[in-house]
């Protein structure tokens, strides 16, 4: 059930995660979303099918904020889940993040 | 005395003797009631020799009393020229011997002539010569306790059968007195004794801990067979917040057994104050006990820990009765000793055992209530005690513990006789253990969530905490377990607590230094270091203890909130606090 696919979507490489993330398995998280920077100067983090992600899953979208920002690259979240969307707020993370409702058809690099 | 008045009393003596008579009654009187007052055995006898003296008109008396433990005859007391107190003759020695021997009066004229008479053996009689001896023999129910004796009637004649009749009749009342004197004496001595044994009751007992109220969970009562006890039983709490118990049964009865008592019940307090693990605290115990105890004699005991916030208890047992794990249902859980009494061998072991007591508790009992007899003649046993505890567990824990005692008295106790109660009171909820790897996540959640959602707690205040616990958890796998190991034990238990819930997370991974973990500050923007900042948002109170015997816990409390305080099953809203 826990799901992390990497796919493309137009000029976006989109990780699309599915289930609950935790420490179990947010390292897998983690390689996949630096991996997709290191590919792709626009990436996204679909958390639609997120049903609950705890701090080292959250860990690993900061790290890939960053990675994207200290090199001019676009990083957003996608379609964020209620739980997701709580979590941040508590992180106070709701501000910092792009949070989008789904990819734009095409965007201005 | 000259002859002319020797002669006048001659002369008189036929007229005079009713007078005589009367004179003796009156004597005998006062005798009687001055002895009557006299309680004092030393007091009595110098008053019985004056006064002997003085009716018997003699020049010298004496009283001697029977030393049943030497096998002698003692003078007591005396009264004339020479002081023979303390003059100790054998059973069949002197004119005394042959009296008490004889049961009878004797009449001796002259002394002297008397191949018996032991007087003449005194190196000094200051000039006193006895010439006329009358000796009669004490008698009381228990037989003859000693014997009169008046030397030298005053005017020359000897003593004659009159006289003989006279001291017996004075003898009467003295036996009497002397009895009186003793019984006194045993009384005060036996009452001396008493006060001696109620002080050290006393202070045996205020070794005890005092009863604690207000859902204290540990309660103890303690009964000795006689003034003091071999039994003891205490409990302390230690810093960590857990409850140490100790109960113990030095083997034997009485004042060896009592002192042995106390110090096995300090060293154990000793021990147990550092908070070892109840292994290792008997095996000190052992081994300190063992450096002073009398050959033969050994101690039964029980030692360990109660932890309120996990609501699990842990023990070691020393050749002391099994416990009893007894839960709402009645089910019954027996815990046989695993280890020798203490004091009979050095570097002995002593496996810990355990039991979770969430809806349960757990009976320690001396061995003095297994033995003690119904109306039937039989003893209560093991089987019995579980019978009474299992009739009696619909009862609060107070008035069961007040039950079994008015069955215990009904009955009749032999030995000492301890009982501890360790209960707790407070609802616990949920308790699962899992291994400290972060696939045991999962589960955890959903256990945790579906029992806040039995219990009614809104969605949204459900995923909160179910957060916190899991940020706990992931913390104790990455930081105390290093990632994550198969060996380790981490425990979670939810209790409701009056106001809200309370989260207990137990693990068994090295202490750690509670000081180091702190929230950050949130509104910098770094990937690690939340978890404890989720914690620190979501719940009202946290607090890690490292546990003296190893491990952690983190204490997690939150209040339900105000909206929700009532109707916590119907509430709609999402608490101030939910996400």
């Amino acid at each position: 059930m826990n799901q992390c696919q990497t796919e493309q979507q137009s000029e976006f490489t989109v990780v699309r995660l599915a289930g609950e993330v935790d420490l179990s398995w947010s390292a897998e998280v983690r390689r996949a979303v630096l991996s997709a920077l290191a590919g792709s100067d626009k990436v996204g983090v679909h958390l639609g099918e997120v049903s609950y992600i705890d701090s080292s899953g959250i860990a690993a979208l900061v790290e890939g904020f960053q990675n994207a920002r200290g090199r001019g690259q676009t990083f957003v979240l996608i379609a964020a889940s209620d739980p997701v969307r709580a979590v941040l707020r508590l992180a106070r993370l709701d501000r910092v993040f792009e949070l989008v409702e789904a990819l734009p058809e095409s965007r201005p690099g | 005395m000259t002859p002319a008045a020797a002669k006048d009393v001659s002369d008189i003596g036929a007229a005079t003797a009713p007078r005589a008579e009367q004179r003796l009654l009156a004597r005998l009187a006062d005798l009687s009631q001055r002895l009557a007052v006299s309680i004092d055995l030393e007091e009595t006898l110098s008053q019985v020799a004056e006064l002997i003296a003085d009716s018997m008109d003699a020049e010298g008396s004496a009283v001697f009393l029977i030393d049943e433990q030497q096998g002698r005859i003692v003078c007591r007391a005396c009264a004339g020229p020479i002081d023979i107190r303390g003059l100790s003759l054998r059973m069949d020695q002197g004119l005394v011997g042959r009296a008490i021997t004889r049961r009878e009066c004797e009449i001796v004229a002259d002394a002297a002539s008397d191949p018996d008479f032991a007087g003449r053996e005194l190196k000094s009689n200051g000039g006193f010569v006895t010439r006329s001896v009358l000796t009669a023999p004490i008698m009381t129910s228990e037989g003859v306790i000693g014997a009169l004796q008046v030397l030298n009637r005053r005017g020359g004649a000897p003593f004659d059968s009159d006289d003989a009749d006279a001291l017996r009749l004075l003898a009467a009342p003295t036996a009497l007195a002397l009895n009186h004197a003793r019984l006194s004496e045993a009384l005060l001595s036996s009452n001396r004794i008493r006060r001696e044994l109620t002080m050290a009751r006393r202070l045996q007992r205020s070794l005890l801990p005092k009863r604690r109220r207000g859902g204290f969970p540990i309660r103890a009562l303690n009964f000795p067979a006689r003034e003091i006890s071999g039994d003891f039983y205490d409990f302390f709490e230690l810093a960590d917040g857990r409850i140490a118990f100790t109960v113990g049964d030095v083997a034997g009865k009485g004042l060896d057994a009592s002192f042995l008592m106390v110090r096995c019940a300090s060293l154990l307090r000793w021990a147990g104050k550092e908070g070892l693990s109840p292994s290792l605290w008997l095996e000190r115990a052992n081994n300190e006990l063992l450096e002073a105890i009398a050959p033969g004699m050994f101690v039964c005991a029980v030692a360990g820990y109660f932890d309120p916030y996990s609501q699990r208890a842990v023990w070691a047992n020393a050749g002391f009765p099994p416990l009893l794990r007894v839960d709402r249902d009645g089910e019954f859980q027996r815990f046989d000793a695993e280890g020798p009494p203490l004091g009979i061998l050095a570097g002995l072991r002593y496996p810990q055992q355990e039991a979770a007591l969430d809806g349960a508790a757990l009976y320690l009992f001396s061995d003095g209530l297994t033995d003690v007899r119904g109306d039937d003649g039989q003893v209560l046993g093991i089987e019995g005690v579980q019978t009474a505890v299992s009739e009696m567990r619909q009862l609060p824990a107070e008035a069961r513990l007040r039950a079994l005692v008015r069955r215990l008295r009904r009955m009749s106790v032999t030995d000492d006789t301890t009982l501890m109660v360790i209960e707790p009171e407070s609802d616990l909820l949920l308790r699962i253990e899992f291994a400290p790897q972060p696939h045991a996540l999962q589960p955890m959640r959903h256990a945790a969530d579906a029992c806040l959602a039995a219990l009614g707690v809104d969605s949204g205040l459900r995923a909160s905490l179910v957060l916190a616990l899991d940020e706990a958890c992931a913390n104790v796998i990455r930081h105390g377990f290093g990632g994550g190991c198969s060996d380790g034990r981490v425990e979670l238990v939810i209790a409701r607590e009056p106001g809200g819930l309370r989260f207990v997370l137990s693990d068994s991974a090295a202490g750690v230094d509670p000081s180091t973990v702190r929230p950050r500050d949130l509104d910098e923007c770094r990937p690690g270091g939340l978890g404890v900042s989720f914690i620190d948002a979501l719940m009202d109170s946290w607090q890690i203890t490292p546990i003296a015997s190893g491990g952690n816990r983190l204490l997690m409390r939150k209040r339900w909130p105000k909206q929700a305080a009532c109707t916590v099953a119907e509430s709609t809203h999402q608490g101030p606090s939910a996400l």
